[in-house]
């Protein structure tokens, strides 16, 4: 392409224009492409847990409300649930991390059979069965921060005012599209510590609770048995599929996806104008010299063309630092480990990360058509008489 | 027929429009300019040089009359098509030079000819015969900045006769120099004229530049004053 030489020379003619506008690109391109991505993994980790059949129980007053421990037991003798177990939230300070994996009080005899997705060895189980003070810590956590058989976890408690010294005693391993950085420790341990020292504040509580039905179509009934049952109680509680829990946890509610759409309208629309001025200005600084291409021969298409491949050069520039730079940095830097489990994992797929680069050849196209339209148009003689 | 006209206008006129009024520029001009001409345009400003000029080059139509440029009446084209032919017959020479400042003055040299379908290597043999012969081969790598006025007007003539123009046009081409870059390229001028036998037309303010055309041409009003066949200026001096 003969040309490509002067196009990318007129794209570094003014190099700090150019490079604000590949940095606004890049940046809205980089933010666009990890709400996508957040999206698009929870719906990949949603879809996914349907097949294991399990349903959570909280309060029907949102997840800061205790659910009493005795739920489980309920529960867990209902007709049609196979095993439950409570899942209560911890949020302890690891060393200096305010976040530093999930930590959850669990039932060390039912929780491998409610994630039975998970392999565990059976004789790790049974040394964590053993030991009150004992947890099970996911692959990925453990060989994150080196943690082994036998290696102390101490955890300041942030909610608790009880903290736990645990013992890893088992590594769990499971797919890759689950939590692998969960500690998971017996809920007993945490409800004995604040009974003794704490005068049991803040003991009972299940948190929420896990169970695992039989099939999944008895999933609809049993939710609503569930909650009816405790409807008059002091503790009403809200029951869902995991799938449908997750989905509320992630999204707010659904709007976020809404949101995000509008969001990226909004953000797509600004880069236009912002390209497109750009790309203006460029132009109206050389008016003379398109007058000039003009005199010797250049058509209007061929101008057309070579200011288009300067805007697109210039936006797909940003996209590539933007979009691609996201996959490549997220390959490279897992920050799923610091989402205390709420992100499995986290990389850009390729699909995101080349739909981020068309969307910045179109902006690119887009906002170069007016300015070009508008060279092309002015006429040849009046470009030349004009002294800049 | 014994010889062909390079250039043949007939009862031209020009107006601009301005809104609603009319500035009428040039008026029924008749002119011959035979193939191998150095002619030279002289007038007191806004005599309408730079107008006949571009009429002369397609920059622009004219209002009335038949514009013949190497047997081809420019107003049969259309806007496309006189493009392509400004590409193919005319080689440009501004007062501004008009250089790319982006580009060195190989690149420069070498703009007219990526219209054509010349091979890399061909295009870089001609671009080098162009510069050696305005005498700056050592210079294509040069940015315009860093030339002198006189180096980047030189750069323009090898810009306007890389192509083998049929015509070339200039417009005050010395109008920005000083005296001796501006006799640079007057020799220049005249040594296109005269070795390579290209047609020149070249507008100047400056009597010097054009006692070196072999004929000289006033404009007065829109109208030229000077009968063309009593006005070889060569012969008077
Ligand atoms: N685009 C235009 N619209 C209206 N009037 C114009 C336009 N271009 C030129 N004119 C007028 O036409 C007349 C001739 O202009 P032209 O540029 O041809 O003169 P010139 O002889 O080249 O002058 P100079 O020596 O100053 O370059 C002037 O009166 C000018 O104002
Ligand atoms: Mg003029």
């Amino acid at each position: 392409m003969k040309f490509l030489g002067y196009v990318l020379r007129n794209t570094a003619r003014n190099p700090i224009r150019s490079t604000l506008t590949i940095a606004s690109v890049a940046i809205s391109l980089f933010l666009m492409t990890m709400l996508v991505t957040y999206l698009a993994i929870n719906n990949e980790v949603r879809g996914t847990v349907k097949a294991y059949n399990r349903i959570i129980t909280m309060s029907s007053q949102g997840f800061a409300q205790p659910v009493p421990i005795a739920e489980v037991a309920r529960i867990g003798a209902m007709e049609g649930i196979e095993a439950a177990s409570p899942l209560l939230w911890y949020g302890g300070k690891y060393q200096e991390e305010t976040l530093a994996f999930a930590q959850f009080g669990i039932d060390g005899d039912t929780i491998f059979k409610i994630y039975d997705e998970y392999s565990i060895p059976p004789d790790q189980l049974k040394s964590f069965q053993q030991d009150r003070s004992g947890c099970v810590i996911g692959r990925k956590l453990s060989a994150e921060r080196n943690l082994k058989i036998g290696d102390r976890i101490p955890l300041k408690g942030d909610i608790y005012p009880f903290d736990m010294n645990l013992t890893v005693r088992a590594i769990y391993d499971g797919p890759e599209n689950r939590d692998l950085r969960a500690c998971w420790f017996h809920w007993e341990y945490l409800e004995e510590g604040l009974k003794r020292d704490f005068k049991g504040k803040g003991a009972g509580n299940a948190g929420a609770v896990v169970a695992k039905c039989e099939d999944g179509d008895s999933i609809p009934s049993l939710c609503k048995k569930i909650d009816t049952l405790s409807l008059n109680s002091d503790s009403p509680t809200r029951t869902q599929s995991e799938e449908a829990f997750l989905k509320m946890f992630s999204e707010f509610a659904g709007d976020l996806r809404v949101l995000i759409r509008n969001v990226g309208l909004a953000v797509v629309f600004s880069l236009l104008c912002v390209s497109g001025n750009a790309m203006a200005m460029a132009l109206r600084e050389r008016t003379r010299e398109v007058a000039v291409l003009r005199a010797i021969g250049f058509g209007k298409l061929l101008i057309l063309f070579l200011v288009l491949a300067e805007s697109v050069f210039v936006a797909v520039l940003g996209g590539v630092v933007g979009s691609i730079g996201s996959k490549f940095l997220f390959d490279f830097f897992d920050v799923s480990r610091y989402s205390a489990g709420f992100l499995p994992f986290f990389y850009v797929s390729w699909t995101t990360a080349l739909a981020g680069l068309a969307v910045a050849a179109t902006i690119g196209l887009l906002s170069g058509i007016v300015p070009a339209a508008l060279a092309v148009r002015n006429s040849v003689i009046d470009g030349l008489r004009k002294v800049v | 027929m014994s010889k062909t006209h390079a250039i043949q206008l007939n009862r031209v006129a020009k107006e601009y429009r301005r809104d609603t009024f009319r500035v009428p520029v040039l008026a029924e001009l008749d002119l011959d300019v035979d193939e191998g001409e150095f002619l030279a345009l002289m007038g007191p400003s806004g005599s309408g040089k730079t107008t006949l000029l571009n009429l002369i080059a397609g920059l622009d139509r004219p209002t009335s009359g038949e514009i013949w440029i190497r047997g081809q009446e420019l107003s049969q084209l259309t806007d496309s098509e006189l493009t392509r032919w400004r590409a193919d017959n005319i080689g440009f020479i501004f007062q501004l030079y008009n250089l790319i400042p982006v580009l060195t003055a190989f690149e420069n040299v070498e703009l007219p000819l990526l219209l054509t379908s010349l091979s890399r290597k061909r295009r870089r043999d001609q671009v080098r015969t162009a510069l050696r012969v305005v005498g700056l081969s050592d210079r294509e790598d040069h940015y315009p900045r860093q030339l002198s006025g006189g180096q980047e007007q030189r750069v323009a003539i090898a810009r306007a006769i890389v192509t083998d123009p049929y015509l070339i046009v200039a417009d005050e081409p010395t109008g920005d120099l000083d005296r001796a870059s501006a006799e640079d390229i007057l020799d220049l001028l005249e040594q296109l004229n005269r070795e390579f036998q290209k047609t020149i037309v070249m507008v100047t303010h400056d009597p010097h530049a054009a006692e070196r055309a072999g004929r000289l041409l006033k404009l007065d009003k829109g109208r030229l004053v000077d009968d063309a066949s009593k006005s070889r200026l060569g012969a008077v001096s």
